[in-house]
């Protein structure tokens, strides 16, 4: 049988994965992926740029490490699950559009156009923040801005996209997989060779974004750094944590007559090096829990903050500014909500597991907080400066 | 169900609005990168996945070492896309002495191999099985 090729119709993809059944569900495991996404990565960018309202609480320490890690290993997962649900629904890209009539060629277009949004947003949010968390921008954008701007995409489409396909998607989840009826050994027919292929098709896209997941979640779950491969940082580095910016990488030399300088509304202090050692110090075991998804916990030793503003006649249960001797850089400073400030786990560290801090560590000492994004932990710190 | 259908519908249309507002920006760096996905999905990814697909059943004609090559293949194909930022680095990249910080290629080679090697064992246990239930 020869046939002239032709733009393919709907009807012509007959596979049981093309069901409403199987795209309903997939969608909602996407939604679930992505919702997962877009909370934490919310969280994540309300620490980072704090609007009024918002606090965020110290305990557990790995809370930032939690919500960062299901952050990265959701949008991993999502990867097949998108890819699946866009299979799910090849056929309908070559629906015609109703051009006789206006109104519904109208409403179609305008659905059109949403589910674009949501593709093109969906693809951008899981592409470039694969990318990201390989440090490599190939791209001419500002990551941060611009993926948090397409999250929004992500979600307004999404929840567009719902909103038309809601009859469907109820529809399609309220009727099981599973034939019912008949006896489950009555003899197969047609019908129930398409159901079980249906569920072969979800049973394999869940197994794949199953395996992605273990891929990956090396980064950042102790236990797996060995099997996942493709994580993208392990637990090694220099001292037994892996760094992001180098003392080279940021222009940094400590001057010999360093000193530490504490600043606040009315006085002024400042510590040398041996002032700093001679303090009672604490040690405790906190993570580095890097935007990227990836964390490392380490052993540090070093003064509380609190307690170093109190040796200093500072104030205490307010923000706190902390400043690096980097001159440059988005993240040459930090600024310590009240609730990290006052909490004596925040240190100021000079010793990693024992050993002192290396210059890439942030020599002579560096901030380390719970619960706090790594970008925050600002490293070779020169001044605090107690705000109102 | 209309209200609910109402409210996503303004609520969705509010985030999206917020979404371009937030990225017009830099709308004009992004715009490949966004048309990019969906272009290259549905001209070049979907229609590969059809043909491999068909190609595979006519090849292989027992559902069961069919479903589990397919699957195979589609987590292959996953590990091999999340791979890709990992084996790629565009010059543009910035340096860092941290990265890469183990041989991914390596470590891809042997995750794919524990895969297939899963697969051929599944599927040896499942036609064995399948053969002695036939004798009986
Ligand atoms: C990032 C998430 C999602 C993406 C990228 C996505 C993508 C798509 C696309 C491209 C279509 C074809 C549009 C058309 O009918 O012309 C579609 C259809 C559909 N989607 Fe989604 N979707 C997502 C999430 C969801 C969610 C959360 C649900 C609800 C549970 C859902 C349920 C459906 C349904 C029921 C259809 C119609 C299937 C049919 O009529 O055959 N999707 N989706």
């Amino acid at each position: 049988m020869i046939r002239r090729p032709r733009v393919p119709v709907p009807e012509d993809f007959t596979a049981p994965s093309h069901s409403p059944l199987v795209t309903a569900r997939l969608g909602l495991w996407l939604a679930v992926a992505f919702g997962l996404c877009f909370g934490t990565g919310l969280l994540s960018h309300y620490i980072q740029h704090p609007p009024g309202w918002f606090t965020w609480p110290t305990r557990p320490v790995n809370l930032y490490r939690i919500t960062q890690g299901v952050h990265v290993l959701s949008g991993v997962a999502a990867v097949p699950l998108l890819l699946a649900k866009l299979w799910s629904v090849y056929p309908r890209l070559f629906v015609r559009p109703p051009v006789r009539q206006p109104i519904r060629l109208s409403a179609h277009a305008l659905e059109r156009i949403s589910v674009l949004v949501l593709v093109c947003a969906a693809f951008f949010e899981l592409v470039t923040g694969l990318f990201n968390v390989a440090q490599s921008y190939p791209w001419g954008f500002f990551f941060p801005t611009a993926h948090y701007a397409v999250a929004w995409l992500v979600v307004g489409a999404l929840l567009l996209h719902v909103a038309v396909k809601l009859p469907v998607a109820r529809a399609a989840l309220s009727t099981p997989l599973r034939r019912s009826g008949a006896a489950p050994a009555a003899t197969p027919g047609p019908d129930d060779r398409d159901s079980s292929e249906r569920r072969a098709f979800l049973r394999t896209s869940a197994g794949v974004a199953g395996i992605a997941v273990l891929a990956t979640a090396g980064v950042t779950v102790p236990w797996l750094r060995r099997v996942s491969p493709l994580a993208w940082r392990s637990a090694s580095g220099p001292q037994g944590v892996p760094i992001n910016r180098t003392a080279a990488a940021a222009h940094i030399s400590v001057p010999p007559d360093w000193r530490l300088e504490i600043v606040w509304a009315g006085g002024r202090n400042s510590l040398s090096l041996a002032d700093l050692a001679a303090l009672p110090q604490r040690t405790a075991e906190l993570p580095i829990a890097c935007v990227e998804g990836w964390s490392a916990s380490a052993h540090w030793t070093g003064v509380p903050v609190v307690q170093l503003l109190r040796w200093a006649g500072a104030p205490t249960g307010r923000p706190v500014r902390v400043t690096s001797l980097e001159t440059d850089g988005l993240y040459a400073a930090s600024t310590l909500p009240a609730a990290h400030s006052r909490d004596p786990l925040t240190l100021l560290a000079l010793r990693i597991n024992g050993e002192e801090l290396s210059p890439d560590h942030g020599y002579p000492c560096r901030l380390i907080a719970p619960s706090r994004p790594g970008v925050l932990q600002t490293k070779w710190v020169a001044r605090l400066e107690v705000l109102r | 169900m209309r209200v609910t259908r109402l409210l996503l519908l303004v609520v969705g249309a509010a985030a999206t609005a917020y979404g371009c507002w937030l990225l017009l920006p830099q709308l004009g760096t992004a715009l490949p990168w966004l048309i990019g996905g969906p272009v290259l999905h549905d001209v070049l990814v979907a229609p590969l996945v059809g043909l491999v697909g068909l190609a595979l059943g006519r090849l292989v004609t027992n559902r069961l070492r069919l479903a589990w090559i397919a699957a195979g293949l589609a987590a292959s194909a996953t590990l091999l896309l999340i791979a890709v930022p990992l084996l790629w680095r565009p010059p543009s990249a910035p340096p860092n002495p941290g990265l890469p910080d183990r041989d991914y290629p390596l470590g891809l080679a042997v995750g794919l191999a524990v895969l297939w090697a899963a697969i051929v064992v599944v599927l040896v246990v499942a036609t064995t099985l399948d053969r002695r239930t036939d004798r009986q």
